[in-house]
Parts: structure tokens; sequence; C-alpha cells
């Protein structure tokens, strides 16, 4: 607790950034975000979208899974669901991408209604097996609908357009990308300073006593299904955009899994956690590849003894943070904010 | 007086400076590759490396080109779409690169707008799918020697010419990936104008273990020939035992990817028959390309012994990307993407020394291969027919 942070009406106590020290960082991360795509180069900015389309993505699966605690081993298929709907909508009925990425949104928020009815009767790993199915069904829908998906091809998408602006490059692709990113985790947050919010809580904490106190679970665990997948189609939606072509081999059920290990690694049920967790996992391994790099100086030849060993420092690292935080990076950064609450002075 | 001097000292002091780099510059050409040295292609991937790596040293050594030396520079990408774009964008930032390797079909087309719009350098890959080598789409991209559908093409032609009785009857065996995929429309399309019967599609998964129904759809089909595609080994090994059990007769065929002495060594006796189509020469054969490449090995790596057809594409691609370079240079022109790609499409019954046939780039790529059969006794494979040309 904060000395003389008192809190003297419900929209304080309500706020999401409480403090003066919060809202400063927050104003330094929203200046740093408007800064960076003028200094950094392509690779950088690529980078970042990468992790902007994946963090909206991981939003989604801890509003599933570190909220609701429903397991879902199909998040990548929801994704895919998203993207293709709106590449279908963009490349077949021309709409501009202020329509395609909703429709993505919409088609697998629809998708994910369908595949949560089990989980009224299902929970645990048993739900994990459900979703799983759905992740190779979608799978298998991708690559045979050739119809509609392009089959193995997949579709190629053309550049968001508004109002005659192209976001071609990859700079000009990072604004639309942060923008829904930030946009995306507002919402998330809000989410939780709902009755719906608390009801997905309730669930995760005791299903049987949150219906005893009126929350209904079939609806409830639907609307977090409906809610989370729209998060990922969502991601999916604005991937078409960033990766200008969307194929059955890009929402692989590795993917699935590593959105799991992103919220696990950030934190389950925190909404900073599954932002933590995105840069985790998308931009350590790069971060190691590029000081495996440096081997390359030394010899040539050692690099193909040192590129595997990056997977093996990357595995270590994901252990290391469960064993000794299992509350994830979000709990390590609330300790280091907690230290400094109270800094010079000791507690 | 002063004054001039002065001009003169700084004029003198801008040439010192901008001559050498201007030289330096020059005589470096770059070569980049985003490399799968890890990850489910790997065991492709780091001998792929080696092969382009190994073809540029040998260049430089033997002076190639001349007055320009060639670096090359790689990154290992993990066999990842997403990490592949990035690490290729890193490299043109970091290194501007005139050529560039990607590891995949799905970097191709990933990369492919701003390849032509932006980056505009020679493309290579490991990839052999048809939609890389569309001039139209993919200006930039080439195909190290025939695509798939081409590859399929070499063994109808090759099947038309060796009928077994009748009619000949083929079987498609593909796994359901792109790379499984890819030429299969074509082929069947290719088929019936050939007047060949495909009767039998057989679709899997690539780590397909239990294969007793797809045998058995064989069984009832009766074909001469089944050609594989989309599989490097599992289950390849598994059918052919399978269908040796349920006494059929059929001669198995392959694509590049499953045309490894690998497959000889895991099949043993069932290899005997098993053939294909490579487009590239064995490590083994007598070839003046081939001697000049084990004897590369030789002296730079002397614990090797072999080395696949992977290695082989590697050392192909090095070829076509210095003979582009040869010819630009030639032509006192400046190095660049765009003179390259031009360079290129002017490679016409160009020899390699028995590296591969005769090679001609058509729409970005050269459609030759040879028609090989195992040797079980050797654990080799022999060329069963002449190098194969489609037209």
């Amino acid at each position: 607790m904060r000395i003389g942070d008192f809190k003297e009406s419900y929209a304080a106590d309500e706020a999401l950034f409480r403090t003066p020290t919060a809202r400063a960082w927050l104003g330094v991360l929203l200046a740093a975000l408007a800064v960076f795509p003028f200094l950094a180069g392509d690779y950088l900015l690529y980078l970042a979208n990468l992790v902007g389309v994946l963090a909206i993505g991981a939003l989604g699966l801890n509003i599933l899974t570190g909220y609701t605690g429903q397991i879902s081993l199909g998040h990548a298929a929801f994704m895919g669901v998203g993207a293709y709907a709106a590449a279908v909508a963009a490349t077949r009925f021309a709409a501009p991408f202020w329509v395609a990425v909703p429709v993505g949104g919409i088609a697998a928020c629809l998708a994910g209604a369908v595949v949560g009815v089990p989980s009224l009767r299902i929970k645990g790993l048993y739900l994990a097996i459900a979703t799983l199915a759905a992740q190779v069904i979608f799978e298998w829908v991708f690559t045979n609908w050739t119809g509609v998906t392009g089959g193995i091809r997949g579709i190629n998408v053309a550049p968001a357009s508004l109002l005659g602006f192209d976001f071609d490059t990859d700079r000009r692709t990072y604004f639309l990308v942060v923008a829904l990113a930030a946009l995306h985790a507002y919402w998330a947050a809000n989410l939780f300073r709902t009755r719906v919010g608390r009801a997905f809580v309730a669930i995760r904490d005791h299903d049987l006593s949150a219906e005893l106190m009126g929350v209904n679970l079939f609806r409830t665990k639907i609307l977090a299904f409906m809610i989370s997948s729209y998060y990922a189609g969502i991601a999916g939606g604005l991937f078409v955009y960033f990766a200008k072509v969307v194929t059955p081999e890009s929402f692989p059920l590795s993917l699935s899994i590593q959105y799991l290990a992103m919220i696990i690694v950030g934190g389950l049920g925190t909404i900073q956690g599954a932002l933590y967790g995105t840069v985790f996992v998308t931009l350590v391994p790069e971060g190691l590849r590029s000081l495996t790099q440096l081997a390359q100086l030394v010899s040539p030849e050692a690099m193909t003894w040192f590129y595997p060993m990056r997977d093996i420092v990357f595995g270590a690292m994901i252990v290391g943070f469960l064993v000794f935080e299992p509350h994830g990076l979000a709990e390590i950064v609330n300790r280091i904010r907690r230290f400094f609450a109270l800094w010079p002075f000791p507690k | 007086m002063t004054c001039s001097r002065t001009k003169k000292l700084l004029l003198a002091a801008i040439c010192a400076l901008a001559v050498p780099s201007a030289r330096a510059a020059d005589e470096e050409i770059k070569i980049g590759a985003c490399q799968p040295i890890t990850g489910r292609f790997a065991f492709a991937g780091a001998q792929l490396n080696a092969g382009l790596a190994d073809y540029i040293a040998h260049a430089n050594e033997q002076g190639i080109v001349k007055g320009k030396k060639l670096v090359y520079i790689y990154e290992d990408t993990g066999y990842d779409t997403e990490k592949a774009v990035a690490t290729f964008k890193k490299m043109m930032a970091q290194h501007s690169p005139v050529i560039m390797y990607g590891e995949s079909t799905g970097q191709g087309k990933a990369i492919a707008p701003e390849l032509n719009s932006r980056y505009k350098v020679l493309y290579g890959s490991t990839s052999f799918s048809s939609e890389l080598a569309d001039p139209k789409t993919h200006p930039y991209s080439f195909v190290s020697g025939p695509t798939y559908s081409d590859q399929f093409g070499i063994l109808l032609d090759y099947i038309v010419k060796h009928p077994k009785k009748g009619k000949p009857k083929v079987a498609f065996f593909y796994s359901d990936t792109e790379f499984g995929k890819d030429p299969i429309v074509w082929a069947k399309k290719r088929a019936g104008e050939l007047g060949i019967d495909v009767v039998a599609e057989v679709v899997t998964k690539v780590g397909a273990v239990d294969v007793t129904t797809e045998v058995l759809t064989l069984k009832q089909a009766q074909p001469d020939y089944v050609i594989f595609q989309g599989y490097v080994l599992a289950p390849i090994p598994e059918v052919i035992r399978a269908a040796r059990d349920h006494g059929l007769e059929t001669t198995f065929m392959s694509t590049f990817w499953s045309m490894d002495r690998a497959i000889i060594e895991k099949l043993g006796p069932d290899a005997e028959g098993y053939m294909g189509v490579n487009p590239y020469a064995y490590w083994w054969e007598d070839a003046p390309g081939i001697a000049a490449m084990r004897e590369y090995n030789r002296k730079a790596h002397p614990e090797v012994t072999y080395r696949p057809n992977s290695y082989i594409q590697g050392w192909f691609t090095g070829m076509v990307y210095v003979e582009s370079i040869r010819r630009v240079v030639a032509a006192k022109k400046p190095v660049t993407g765009d003179n390259l790609k031009d360079a290129l499409a002017t490679i016409k019954d160009w020899d390699t020394g028995g590296v591969t046939g005769k090679v001609t780039f058509v729409n970005n790529k050269a459609a030759v291969g040879r028609v090989y059969r195992a040797n079980v006794q050797k654990t080799t494979f022999e060329p069963a027919s002449d190098w194969i040309y489609l037209k």
C-alpha cells in the first residue's frame, strides 16, 4: 500500500490506473510506443507487429483460461477462423479492413460458441482434449475446403487501406496493430470490472458456488468462449493484413501451445501477464538467436551446434520461471513495484 | 593561395576516404540466407546451408567472378515462417545483400509483396513449389531445378516409355500438406494427356504409422507404379513393406526429398526396385562437376565421406547464383537484384559439369531431372534414364 493514497470516491476505487506513479508509467509507455516506429528499423517493427497481433490472441486466451479457468488447446484454430473469414471478406466481397477484421472476430466468436458447448459437461484435461479436437477439425477444414479457403495455397490479401492511406509497410502496419492491441487490452481490463467479468472469476474459483450465487453457468461459460474466440479472431484478421497471406500452416497446434505458454509465463489471470508473456515468448528466442549469431564471428562451423542450444536455453528459462515464480512475469513486475513503493525506506 | 591549398588538401582527403570505401563496396557481393538449421526441417537445412556456403567458398577460390569477392551470410530460422520473414528483413537492413536464400515455400509467399516492391533481390529457396516459379507473381524468385509438378512430369514421361503391360496405371500417394498436394492437380491432367490411368489417390498425414487400409486400397487398384509425394521417410518404408507382404508387384517412385541414400538404408532389401526422380547427380557419380565438389570437400572437410542430395541442392543453388553474378559482371552492369534476375533468364543450355543436365531457365525454373533406381548391394542410386527435359 502506498502512503497517502486515499480513495475518496467509488470512481477512484475502480480506476484502472490508481496512482499517479502508475499513470506516469502509462504515459511513458504510450510515449515509447509512439516514438518507437520512428527509431526502429524494419526488423524490429516487424517483430513489434508480430508481438502486437499475438498479444491480442493471448489476451483472449487469458480471459478464457486465466480468468474463467477453461483450458483451451484450440486457440490457434480460432485465430485461423478469424483470419480466413477476414481474408474471404476482403478478397471475395472487397470489404475494407475495418469491416474484414471485425468479420473475422465475429466468425471466430460464433465458432467459439459451438466449441464451448461441451465445457458445461467436461472440465480440466477432458476439456483440453475436446478443444484439441476443434483444433484438428478446423485445420482440416482450412486445408480441404478449397472453394473457400483456397486449400493449401491459401489466400493472398492486399494491404489494409483507410481513406486512401495504405498500411503497406511495417511502419504503417505498426500503428494499426498497436491501436487495436491497446483497444483490446483496455476492453479486457474493463471486462473484469463488470458483473460478467466477476462471474468468470467466480466460475474459475468454484463453479458450483458460482451457480449457487446466481451465475448462469452455461451462459457464462459460452460467453467466455465467445469473447476469447472473438479476441483470437481479431488477432487472426489482423494477422492477414500483417502477413499478407493466410495458409493452413499458419495456425498449427504448436501455436495453440505457444499461446498457453505465453499466458502461463506471463501470469494467468492478469491483463499485463498476457502482454508480458507474449513479449517474452516471441522476443526472447529472437534475442538468443542474435546472441548465437555472434558465434559466427568466431567460427562459422560452430553455428550448427549453437543453434539448437538456443532452444534448450529457452526451455530452461520457462521451467525456471515456473519453479521460481509460478505466478509469472506479472507477479515479478508487481514485486518490483512493491519494492519501489516505499523506496528508499525499508518495509 | 592558402585557400586553394586547403581546397586541394580537402579534395585529397575526400578522395582518400571515398576511393577505398567505393572499391570495397564494389568488390564484395553479399549473399544472404535464412536457413532452417533447427526445427522440423533441420535434417536438410544444415546440409543445404553447407552446400551453398561451400560452393560460394569454392567459387571464390576458383575466381569464377573476376575481381569480386563473394560473401556468404546466414542465419537460422528454426523453420518458422514469421521468424524467417523477420530474419529476411533483419539481414536486408544489416547487410543489404543482392541475393537472398529462403527456408520454405511459406516464406517465399509471405515475403513476395515486399520482395517485388521494395527489396528487389534475386531470391532462391529450398522450395520446389510451382507457385514460386510463377514469373507473374514472383518475378524475383526461382526454383533450383524442376518444380514438384515437373518432377512428376519427368516420372510420368518415364512411365509412358516403360509400360509394364497395356495402358500404364499409376497411383498417387501423398500427404495432406502443401508439400504433398502441390503437384497433384497438374499431374492428373498430365497423366490424362499421356494416356496414363490414375487408378488411385491416397492421402495421409505426414507421420502416419498404420498404413494397412492405404495398402489395401493400392492392392485393389493394382497400379503399375505408385508415386509418393510430400514425405521424407515415414510412411514410405512402411507402405513398401506392407505392399510386399501383400504380394503387390508395384514399382514405387518418389520425388527429390525421398531420393536420398537414407531411404535405401531404411528399407534394406525392400529397396529393390525403388525408383524416383532426382534433379541432381549423386555424390558418388563420375561427372566432373561432382568430382570438383568431392575434391572441395576432401580439402575443406576431410571428415566428410558422403553428402546427401540436399547438400547438392545447396551447391547447385550456389552455382546458379554465381553464374548469374558472372553474367552481370561480364556484361559490365551493376550487380543489382534486377540485373541478376534478368541474367538468370538468359541462362540457356548451361553446362554444369554433370551436376545436373543442361540448364535452361524458363519461367524461373529449370525443368530437368533424371530417373534413378536403387542399388541395394551398394546402397546407392543408379541412373535408369538419361537427363529428361520437360517442355
